[in-house]
């Protein structure tokens, strides 16, 4: 007779534990983004008030939609950067893959604030490339000093290693063999590549891409530190409500409008494509 | 040998792509390291900003904050991922995709919002101050689903047989789990506790709403960092990127001697077919 009690382990706890410190928090959000706040107080009373003024005022719609330009526009450049970088380390990286990928996690792995200190270095009015400019007698180029241009170079440095870190993990299960069939049977590499490995891997893509695009989405420390008086979005607003102002439940409502946007966007990517014809298996069993 | 442009191009993609990686993290390294801190070239070395740095009494309690941080949520996020990839495996049977599905969801909601929403449920809903407890869990939540994710790819290749194996042969659950599987995935836990911990220990936005007066280092660099860039943060971020890439070098190494395999067995993928 098989043991009850490692299946309760080994499932429950787990479940238990994330229902009980990320669904309820989320829940929490939204019962908070329907009551409001008045001179730092929660006024529990129920109205649609804070989605109102969001949805109205227009300094909140015009944060959201560059918010969502700029998500899109970082996820498509990582996206476009990942896979060469993942497709060059997989065909040419020989006994050095795993090295040259780990070399990529690096950074991610150093935390935000330490790479977007970084970031200044690069970028800033004293940062290496307006210091190289300066040196060789040239004006500092504006174009990367505090605009949405570095904030978008920002959040492109901040997630290309987990694009391309997905997008390689996808490759590597991948059947090479394949590739090389497709070549013996007379087809350019090119063709190989659009006709076999994108279309098998559009599901490890799909998901780097999103694993890019929902913090961008909602970044907070990027644009605050490298965009310019322009440059605000909708995640930064969002922390200050919770910090100067102290509107909680206006942040509240807009977590819920940047989750639900989030949700919206994994839904669609995956609703786009037929999982099976992408080769996805499942969890490691077929 | 044949010109191939295909080839070419991707490897300048690769290289390219390195350099802008990394640049930044050389020059705030050198410029850390010099006199002339702006533009240190060439560098004139100097430790002045380092020791400014490491006699800061302040960053000396935010380094401690941060590596009780890390540690205590690599802990619990390896424990509970260690036991979920298991559960995963062994006993969902077809609710699989079910329990995967909510145990990968908070890698698809933004940080700021789990530190957020955390802060709603536990400083408004329960009415608890924020320490350094609540940051833990906190953390947690997130980083369990980065280590359930290298644990799962670690330990599909697994032969569960080997407990089956066990079990025949009399031993109890507890001491299969001991004896037999634990000796065998334990380069997979370690792996996920690494990642873990170094992810936890530079964590700002889910740690920032929750820690409450706790200083731990991100949030120290962050507030200083409102205050304009200073030599002291490039110190800061140097160290921690030496300290990262020791470890993820050391990692390197092991498997590459095949000390630790983590998790890749080439032989058992031909037995477990």
């Amino acid at each position: 007779m098989r043991s009850r009690l490692a299946p309760w382990l080994t499932l429950g706890v787990p479940t238990v534990f994330l229902i009980a410190l990320f669904v309820l928090p989320l829940l929490s959000m939204l019962v908070l983004s329907v009551w409001r706040t008045e001179n730092y107080h929660i006024v529990q009373d129920w109205n649609l008030r804070n989605y109102w003024v969001l949805a109205t005022d227009g300094a909140y719609a015009t944060f959201l939609l560059r918010s969502i330009a700029m998500a899109t526009a970082v996820s498509v450049i990582c996206t476009a950067i990942a896979w060469p970088v993942a497709y060059g380390i997989t065909l040419y990286g020989g006994r050095y893959k795993l090295l040259l990928t780990l070399g990529f996690a690096v950074p991610f792995l150093t935390g935000e604030v330490l790479r977007v200190i970084a970031l200044q270095g690069l970028l800033g009015p004293v940062g290496l490339v307006n210091g190289v400019l300066m040196s060789l007698g040239a004006a500092p180029l504006r174009a990367i000093m505090y605009t949405n241009v570095a904030s978008a170079i920002g959040l492109v440095y901040l997630y290309l290693p987990i694009v391309v870190t997905v997008i390689y993990l996808s490759l590597l299960n991948f059947d090479q063999r394949l590739l090389d069939a497709a070549k013996i049977f007379g087809a350019s590499p090119a063709r190989a590549f659009f006709e076999i490995a994108w279309p098998l891997n559009l599901f490890g893509t799909l998901i780097g891409f999103a694993l890019c695009f929902i913090p961008c989405l909602s970044a907070t420390l990027a644009p605050r530190f490298l965009g310019g008086p322009n440059g605000t979005l909708y995640g930064m607003a969002m922390a200050q409500q919770f910090g100067e102002s102290g509107t909680w439940a206006l942040g509240a409502a807009m977590g819920v409008v940047l989750f639900v946007l989030s949700i919206a966007a994994v839904f669609v990517a995956f609703r786009t494509v037929d999982l099976r014809r992408t080769g996805f298996t499942g969890f490691g069993r077929s | 040998m044949r010109f191939r442009p295909g080839k070419i191009a991707l490897i300048a993609t690769v290289v390219v792509s390195y350099l802008f990686l990394y640049l930044p993290i050389v020059h705030i390294g050198l410029a850390s390291l010099s006199r002339n801190s702006s533009f240190p070239y060439p560098p004139h070395w100097s430790f002045a900003t380092m020791s400014r740095l490491l006699g800061n009494s302040l960053y000396q309690t935010a380094l401690g904050n941060s590596l009780l941080l890390g540690v205590l949520v690599a802990t619990l996020s390896t424990a509970l991922a260690g036991a979920a990839t298991i559960g995963l495996m062994r006993h969902a049977g077809r609710k699989t995709t079910l329990f995967l599905a909510l145990f990968i969801a908070p890698l698809f909601v933004a940080e700021v919002l789990l530190g957020i929403s955390s802060l709603i449920f536990s400083g408004l809903f329960l009415g608890l101050q924020g320490n350094l407890g609540s940051a833990v869990l906190a953390n947690v939540v997130h980083c369990f689903s980065y280590a359930l994710l290298i644990m799962a790819t670690q330990l599909y290749r697994y032969d569960w047989r080997l407990d089956d194996a066990a079990m025949v042969f009399g031993a109890t659950p507890a001491r299969t789990f001991f004896e037999v599987t634990l000796p065998l995935i334990w380069p997979g836990l370690l792996g996920a506790f690494i990642v873990t911990f170094i992810m936890a220990f530079n964590n700002l936005e889910i740690s920032f709403y929750l820690l409450g007066a706790t200083p731990t280092l991100p949030s120290v660099a962050w507030g200083a960092l409102r205050y304009g860039v200073k030599p002291e943060l490039y110190a800061l971020a140097t160290c921690v990127n030496l300290v990262v890439l020791c470890v993820l070098a050391v990692m390197f190494v092991l498997m590459r001697t095949g000390l630790a395999t983590f998790g890749h067995r080439p032989e058992r993928e031909r037995a477990a077919v």
